[in-house]
């Protein structure tokens, strides 16, 4: 029995050994994310020429030697648009590294060369990656365009100046947040608030907007560039609806939405709210409005974009430019 | 009031039935428990949490069992405890702290229904030691004490479960002497009725005893989920199957020999998850063998064994541990202005402030790498294959016991990278009497613990590790006059180097390491007084100071401490 026993044992110890595994490990390779960092593959574009407008768009490819943040930053030549990339991905691909023409926020790019800045934040001594591509056609937007004022003002539209005021459609790429053109207040009006407005209306009826009002959301860019602040300058927008149908807005007898933003930075800003919520105001309370109290972006037959700025202040000046209704989202510059 | 008189009642008919005709006994236990604590931390790095913890709580643990007839006992145990400053009913909680049915049927089952202590083997069903302590000091072990009677953590590392147990057993005069059956069936986790069905664990073990030499065994166990008990076809099921052999003999008049084996294999199955990430099978193998010497004179043991644990053995009821580190401890759980969690530290885990698992559980636990990076889910541990030595030398009348564990182990599948990890674990430990070197009467007992353990892996810049900590423990118990003791400790805890943490996700898979930088100490140092009333009942004044050095970059340095009072009373 002693004998037995032995030999139980060497047999277990001699054939029972696993044999050595040298393929296989577990988890991730600790190369990917904690080894020498190197570029295994250079970054290579699948085009140098990009039409975003046919549905184009330009794939970054790469192999680094680990799992890193890297940053690819692409810049508008005119426009100074900027999108930003991001990943911590080994291999830079069309999964995870692509670009369909968008910027982070206004301004939008334009038909312009975009420098491309690839970096690794986290690797020391690791070198920039530089690269451009040309845009031939700019990225198509999605929604409700109502005006990007590149086609001058409109035939039904009216404008509102203090007399100390220059306000019109201004053209400037390079200053536009999305194409060419803008609309530009300029002006001291050392007497009132009130710097000047542009009543935007569809060439008839209403601007054929959807019925539903909780998936649909009104964007706008806004620059202010002097009497600039929470406290200093805004705009105020009125949302007219022809809530009878007669093709004529009675504030009387219909409503009027009426929503304030005030400026902040120097910088392009989007303003966007989901259209349902023009009903309540800052504060959060419903408005009183004058005909059913629906929101119904059905039927909008005029919005007013209106500039007012602190008369103490001196001179205000501000752009605003495309604006666009979005559904599900607001607008993706 | 009249809660009082009825248990006073009860206490005069359970005795008088017990002392008449043995139908009915009461037993129980008694414990006030009252901390002071204070967080020791630079006012600058925290300003905003509150420093000081005043806590206890009185409970009493009253256990009746009743004996209906010469093969039947109910036992029951009904706990009340009272949390310090709950007066007047306020924060007192009534909790049945075990029923338990158990008897013989028809002379020949044993059974146990209800709430059942189980222990298979140290690769099915095994509750091991949790962390942070090596022969350490009475001041401290007390204390382990009560958080291991709180959660059923029983000497023979054992499991507290609700199910039911039976076993029998036959004996036989010719060929072999007894074949023994025993299994069980426990209920781990109850459904939802939507998403989480209902989860079951139950084994088994057939036992065969060839003769006083020898003996085999089977040993099956599985956690599993029962179908329909939610409207989804999603099932957990895992199964550990072993087969062990004990051998006896003697050598001659001085030494005796044997030999354990232990070999099986487990299997892992998600079946109908739609998630990815679910294996649809895990399996994977491991043996366990060892020689024993025992010489009588001195009393030594001698133990030499080999074990290899594939990486995916699976085995919930041997791997589950006791401490969960994911968890903050209860105490002082924020620290510094950032509100930063504090992890589970050695004393967290000797002053019930730690949180301990109750139920098996089904993922390889988080554990901490600095307190032990070896065998961190026990025995069972996966992924490890070595040699182990351990020795013991018990019963001499100046070292009540001493003994040395060792252990060198390896991966058998690398983390990460090809390269195989090594784990070096030198442990030792001894009890002095040292009144027995003087011939003193009064008991002056000395004892001392330590274990260094290594890991190391080669190989580029990026994957070494080299990882070292030390545990040391030390203590002193004197009796100074009639039943009064003084009790003194110190705990010493070192880590120094790197590793990289294994993330598992929900399926048990590897999925991410975290890179970390240790270079830490714990320092305890522990005074107090015991008073023993009798062998049963007993009362511990005791202070203690506990420094934690965080030497890496952005380390918090902190320490806490506590004074308690622990009245214990076991009638």
């Amino acid at each position: 029995m002693n004998k037995l026993v032995f030999y139980t044992f060497l047999a277990l110890f001699f054939l029972g050994c696993r044999k050595e595994d040298k393929v296989n490990f577990d988890g991730p390779s600790l190369s990917d994310s904690f080894g020498p960092f190197a570029i295994l593959q250079d970054l290579s574009l699948n085009t140098y020429e990009v039409d975003f407008s046919a549905g184009q768009q330009v794939v970054f490819s790469m192999e680094l030697s680990k799992n890193t943040n890297w940053v690819i930053e692409i810049e508008g030549e005119n426009s100074g648009a900027v999108r930003t990339i991001t990943g911590n991905e080994r291999i830079l691909s069309i999964d995870n590294a692509k670009w369909t023409g968008g910027a982070n926020q206004f301004p939008s790019f334009n038909l312009e060369k975009a420098y491309i800045t690839i970096t690794f934040p986290n690797e020391t001594d690791s070198p920039t990656i530089l690269d451009s591509v040309l845009i031939t056609g700019l990225k198509q937007d999605e929604g409700f365009l109502i005006t990007s004022f590149e086609e001058g003002l409109g035939t039904t539209w009216q404008q509102f100046n203090q007399t100390t005021v220059a306000g019109t459609i201004t053209c400037d790429p390079a200053l536009a947040a999305k194409g060419s053109c803008f609309y530009s207040w300029n002006g001291t009006v050392g007497w009132d608030w009130a710097i000047g407005s542009v009543t935007i209306k569809p060439p008839s009826g209403t601007f054929g907007l959807p019925s539903n009002a909780n998936n649909l959301f009104f964007n706008l860019a806004f620059k202010a560039l002097q009497n600039v602040g929470p406290q200093n300058s805004f705009l105020l927008f009125w949302f007219d609806e022809d809530d009878n149908g007669d093709g004529v807005f009675n504030l009387n007898s219909e409503d009027r939405f009426i929503f304030e933003y005030w400026s902040n930075t120097l910088d392009w800003d989007l303003i966007s709210r989901k259209y349902a919520d023009l009903k309540f105001d800052a504060d959060g309370a419903e408005q009183t409005t004058n005909g059913n109290g629906l929101t119904e972006p059905s039927k909008l037959i005029s919005i007013n974009v209106f500039f007012l700025a602190n008369p103490n202040n001196g001179n205000a000046q501000a752009f605003a430019d495309h604006l666009i209704f979005t559904l599900n989202e607001p607008y993706q510059p | 009031m009249k809660r009082i008189g009825y248990i006073l009642l009860l206490l005069f008919v359970s005795q008088n039935f017990w002392a008449q005709e043995r139908k009915f006994q009461v037993n129980g236990d008694a414990r006030g428990y009252m901390f002071a604590k204070n967080m020791l931390i630079d006012p600058a790095l925290d300003s905003i949490n509150a420093p000081r913890a005043n806590y206890g709580h009185t409970l009493l643990d009253l256990g009746f069992s009743i004996f209906p007839n010469a093969n039947t006992e109910i036992i029951s145990s009904f706990r009340i405890r009272n949390e310090l400053g709950g007066f007047w009913g306020g924060g007192v909680s009534f909790n049945v702290r075990q029923l338990t049915l158990r008897g013989v049927a028809g002379n020949v089952v044993k059974y146990n229904l209800g709430d059942i202590d189980l222990k298979m083997t140290p690769y099915t069903l095994y509750n091991f030691q949790e962390e942070g302590s090596i022969n350490e000091a009475e001041i401290f072990s007390l204390r382990r004490q009560v958080v291991h009677y709180d959660m059923f953590y029983m000497p023979g590392n054992t499991w507290r479960m609700q199910g039911a147990q039976i076993g029998f057993g036959l004996q036989f005069s010719k060929f072999l002497k007894a074949i023994e059956f025993s299994g069980f069936i426990t209920r781990q986790r109850p459904t939802d009725g939507i998403t989480i069905p209902e989860r079951l664990f139950g084994g088994g073990t057939i036992t065969w005893k060839q003769n006083d030499h020898l003996s085999f065994a089977f040993n099956s166990i599985s956690l599993f989920d029962l179908t329909r008990t939610i409207n989804d076809s999603i099932r957990y099921k895992n199964n550990v199957n072993t087969f062990s052999v004990k051998y006896r003999n003697t050598i001659n008049d001085h030494i005796d020999w044997g030999f354990d084996a232990e070999a099986g294999s487990s299997n892992v199955n998600y079946i109908n998850y739609v998630n990815p990430l679910a294996p649809d099978l895990q399996n994977d193998w491991f043996y366990d063998a060892s020689f024993t010497l025992n010489f009588k004179k001195p009393k030594i043991l001698l133990n030499l064994g080999y074990k290899d644990v594939g990486a995916d053995f699976f085995s919930p009821g041997a791997q589950t541990k006791r401490v969960d580190f994911t968890k903050f401890p209860g105490v002082f759980q924020q620290y510094t202005n950032a509100a930063l969690g504090r992890q589970v530290n050695i004393t967290d885990i000797i002053n019930h402030n730690a949180a301990y698992s109750y139920q098996i559980s089904d993922k390889l636990m988080a554990y901490d790498v600095a307190y032990n990076n070896i065998n961190p889910h026990g025995i069972a541990t996966p992924n490890r294959r070595g040699v182990y030595l351990n020795a013991e030398r018990c019963d001499s009348v100046k070292f009540k016991r001493s003994f040395i564990q060792i252990a060198q182990l390896f991966e058998s599948r690398g983390m990460g990278t090809n390269l195989k990890k090594s784990f070096t674990s030198i442990g030792a430990g001894t009890d002095i009497r040292i009144n027995d070197f003087f011939g003193w009467k009064r008991e002056l007992v000395f004892n001392f613990g330590l274990r260094h353990d290594i890991t190391n892996r080669g190989g580029e810049v990026f994957e070494k590790i080299n990882l070292a900590s030390t545990l040391v423990d030390f203590g002193l118990s004197l009796n100074i006059v009639g039943k009064l003791d003084i009790l003194l400790g110190a705990k010493y805890f070192q880590a120094k180097g790197n590793e990289f943490v294994t993330l598992r996700n929900a399926f048990n898979t590897v999925n991410n390491f975290q890179a970390v930088d240790l270079d830490i100490t714990e320092t305890t140092m522990a005074a107090g007084l015991r008073y023993k009333f009798s062998e049963k009942n007993q009362l511990l004044v005791n202070y203690q100071n506990h420094q934690l050095k965080n030497r890496t970059t952005g380390g918090i340095n902190y320490g806490i401490s506590q004074f308690n009072i622990l009245y214990t009373l076991t009638f």
